[in-house]
C-alpha cells in the first residue's frame, strides 16, 4: 500500500515536471516576454507552438541545462576549429545567443561556429529583436546571423554520420561538455556512490546476509550474472566478462533512468543518441573480436564442412558484414527504443499546447493537459519497464556475442551447432519482445 | 516547417564531442568499477555461495555420520544384550553343573559313608560275635562246669541247674 501511494506520489511529480517543463517551453515559444529559445520553423514570424521542433529540440544534446523559464544552467563549451585552434568558456558567455565569442553563437541551445573568417573575434554582440538572433534562410535549410549589417552564416558542429543524415564535418568540432555528457558523468557518480557502497558492505559484513542496499542490488547482480553472463558466455569465461556486462548493463540502466526524470539531474535523452549508443556497441565489437578464438574466426571466415563455393559467395560475405550488424543491432535498437519513448511522450505532453490552440482556448489546454497527462503516466509506465528492458536486452545481446566469440569447441560440432543456436534464438526471442 | 524532416533530428547524428566524452565516461566505469566493485562483490557472493554449499555438505556428512553412529551404537547394545544372556545362560548353566556335581558328591559322600558306617557296625558286629562266642564259650563252660559239679550230687538239681542257666542264657 505504502509503495502504491509512492508510486502515485512519483507518477504525479514526474507528470507535473514534464507539464511544467513543456509548459515553460510553451510559454517561451509564445514569443511575448522573453522567449530564451526561438522557433525554428517560425520563419520570424509571430511564433507558434511548433510539436516538431518542440520535440526535436528536447530530446537533442544541448551545451546548457535548461531547467525552467529563463533559468538554464550554464555548461562548459570545448570548442575547436582546424586553424583557429581551442575555444573554452561557459556556455553562458553566449547570452542564449545575443553574444558571439570568438565567432561562436548560441542556437537553439547548440553552439555553431560563423563560417565567414572575415567575422571579428572576441564578444560581439549580434543584431536582433527581442530574442530573434539567429534568423533561417527561405529555404529553412540554413541559419545566419546579423552583425554590423552584415549577414554571416552559420555551421553546425561536426557530426560523424558522412552527410548520410544530414549532418558531416563542417568548421569546427564540439568538445563541451554537454546536457548528455553531464548525465552520464552523474550516471557514473551514482554508480561509483551506489557500488562503492555495496562493495564496502561485503567487506564489512563478510559472509553475512545482505542487508539495506546492498540486499537491494544483489539481486539484480546475481540475476545478470546468472541469467545473462553465465549461460551466454559459459562458466569458463563469464567471469572475465563480468565486469564488462555489469558496466554496460548498470550504466544503460541509469542512464535510461535518469532520462525518465522530466526537471534537472535528468531529462537527458542520452541513451537515446545514436553517438552514446555507437561507443557502447563499438566497445562490444572491440571486446567480441578481440576475445574472439581461433575456432571463431574459423567459423566466420571460412566454414568448417561447407563447398568452397558457398562459403566464398554466401557463408563468408554473410559472416563478415555480420561482424558489423550485430553491434550495428544493438546501436540502433537502445537509440530508437530510448528516443521513440522521449518522442511519444513529449508528443503527448504536446497535446496541451495543441489542443489549447496555442494559448487561445483554455479548455483545449485543459482537456489537452487531461488526456495527456493520463496517457504520459501511462507511457511513463511502460518507458520505466523499457529502461530496464533495454538495458538487460543490450547487456544479454552482448554477452551472447561474446560468448559465442570464446565458445570452446572441444566437444562434436553438431552439439555445438545446436547450443549456440538454442542461445541464439533465445537471446533473438527476448530482444524482439 | 523542414523540407527534410531529418535535418533537426540531432539525435541521429552522431557528435564526435559525445563519443569522445562517452568512451571517456564508459571506460571509467568499467574499469573503475569493475576493479572496485564488480570483481570484488563476485568474489564475495563466489565464497559466501562457496560457503553455504560446504555448509550444506558438511550438515549432510555430520548427519550421515550421526545415523552411522546410532546404527553402530544399536547394534553393539543388541551385541552386549546378546552377550548378557550368553553369559546369564552360561552362568546358569555353570550353577546347575555346580549344584548337581555337588549333590552327586554328597551322595557319594554319604553313600561312602553309609558304606563306612556298615563295615564298622559289621566289624563291630563280627567282634562282639567273637567276644559272644568267647563268652559263650565261657559260659558254656562255667555251665558245664556247674552241671559237671551239680550232676556229681544230684541228678534232678542237675537237671534244675541246666534249666535255670539256660533260662539266664536266654
Amino acid at each position: 500500500m505504502r509503495i502504491a501511494i509512492s508510486g502515485l506520489i512519483c507518477l504525479l511529480v514526474l507528470v507535473g515536471g514534464l507539464s511544467a517543463q513543456a509548459g515553460h517551453d510553451g510559454h517561451d515559444h509564445d514569443g511575448h516576454d522573453h522567449p530564451v529559445e526561438k522557433d525554428s520553423g517560425a520563419h520570424g514570424e509571430e511564433a507558434t507552438y511548433d510539436p516538431v521542433s518542440t520535440i526535436m529540440h528536447h530530446i537533442a544534446d544541448a551545451n546548457e541545462f535548461h531547467l525552467f523559464g529563463e533559468v538554464s544552467i550554464p555548461l562548459p563549451v570545448i570548442l575547436y576549429a582546424p586553424g583557429h585552434g581551442f575555444t573554452t568558456g561557459l556556455s553562458s558567455m553566449f547570452h542564449h545567443g545575443a553574444t558571439a565569442v570568438d565567432g561562436y553563437v548560441m542556437n537553439h541551445g547548440r553552439v555553431n561556429r560563423i563560417a565567414d573568417a572575415s567575422f571579428p573575434e572576441g564578444h560581439v554582440d549580434l543584431e536582433g529583436e527581442g530574442h530573434h538572433f539567429v534568423h533561417e534562410s527561405e529555404d529553412g535549410e540554413s541559419a545566419y546571423v546579423m552583425a554590423g549589417g552584415k549577414q554571416y552564416m552559420l555551421d553546425k558542429p561536426s557530426t560523424l554520420d558522412g552527410g548520410l543524415m544530414g549532418g558531416g564535418i563542417t568548421s569546427f568540432y564540439d568538445f563541451s561538455i554537454t546536457k548528455n555528457v553531464l548525465t552520464m558523468m552523474l550516471a557514473a557518480l551514482l554508480l561509483f556512490i551506489i557500488f562503492g557502497r555495496v562493495s564496502s558492505a561485503y567487506k564489512k559484513r563478510g559472509d553475512n546476509a545482505p542487508s539495506g542496499l546492498q540486499g537491494f542490488l544483489e539481486p539484480v547482480f546475481v540475476f545478470i550474472r546468472d541469467e545473462v553472463a553465465r549461460p551466454m558466455i559459459g562458466e569458463k569465461h563469464y567471469e572475465r566478462f563480468l565486469p564488462f556486462i555489469m558496466s554496460i548493463f548498470f550504466f544503460i540502466l541509469v542512464c535510461n533512468l535518469l532520462g525518465l526524470i522530466p526537471f534537472f539531474p535528468g531529462s537527458s535523452n542520452v541513451t537515446g543518441n545514436i553517438g552514446v549508443t555507437m561507443v557502447l556497441a563499438f566497445l562490444v565489437f572491440l571486446v567480441t573480436n578481440f576475445s574472439g578464438n581461433k575456432h571463431y574466426w574459423e567459423h566466420t571466415l571460412w566454414m568448417p564442412g561447407v563447398p568452397w563455393w558457398v562459403k566464398l559467395f554466401v557463408l563468408t560475405p554473410v559472416e563478415v558484414l555480420g561482424l558489423v550488424i550485430k553491434p550495428v543491432s544493438l546501436m540502433i535498437r537502445l537509440f530508437a527504443n530510448i528516443t521513440a519513448g522521449h518522442i511519444i511522450i513529449l508528443s503527448l505532453i504536446g497535446l496541451i499546447f495543441v489542443f489549447g490552440n496555442n494559448g487561445a482556448s483554455v479548455g483545449g489546454a485543459a482537456t489537452g493537459a487531461v488526456v495527456g497527462g493520463l496517457f504520459t503516466a501511462f507511457m511513463n509506465l511502460i518507458e520505466l519497464l523499457v529502461a530496464f528492458l533495454q538495458a538487460f536486452i543490450f547487456a544479454m545481446l552482448s554477452a551472447s556475442y561474446i560468448g559465442a566469440a570464446v565458445e570452446d569447441h572441444d566437444h562434436h560440432d553438431e552439439d555445438h551447432a545446436t547450443d549456440h543456436h538454442h542461445g541464439g534464438a533465445y537471446a533473438e526471442k527476448v530482444a524482439h519482445h | 516547417m523542414y523540407q527534410l524532416f531529418l535535418i533537426d533530428f540531432s539525435v541521429i547524428k552522431p557528435d564526435p564531442g559525445l563519443l569522445f566524452w562517452t568512451s571517456v565516461i564508459f571506460l571509467l566505469v568499467w574499469f573503475g568499477l569493475g576493479r572496485t566493485a564488480f570483481k570484488p562483490i563476485q568474489k564475495a557472493l563466489k565464497k559466501r555461495e562457496n560457503e553455504i554449499q560446504d555448509s550444506i555438505d558438511e550438515a549432510k556428512r555430520v548427519q550421515a555420520e550421526m545415523a552411522q553412529l546410532k546404527a553402530d551404537n544399536q547394534q553393539l547394545l543388541a551385541e552386549a544384550r546378546e552377550e548378557g544372556m550368553r553369559i546369564k545362560r552360561d552362568a546358569e548353566g555353570a550353577a546347575n553343573r555346580i549344584i548337581s556335581e555337588a549333590k552327586e558328591e554328597a551322595k557319594a559322600q554319604q553313600q561312602k559313608i553309609a558304606a563306612d558306617a556298615k563295615r564298622d557296625i559289621d566289624n563291630m558286629r563280627n567282634a562282639a560275635m567273637v567276644d559272644l562266642k568267647q563268652q559263650v564259650g565261657i559260659m558254656a563252660l562255667e555251665i558245664a562246669e556247674k552241671v559237671v559239679r551239680k550232676e556229681l550230687s544230684d541228678d534232678k538239681g542237675q537237671q534244675q541247674l541246666v534249666d535255670k542257666l539256660v533260662a539266664n542264657l536266654n
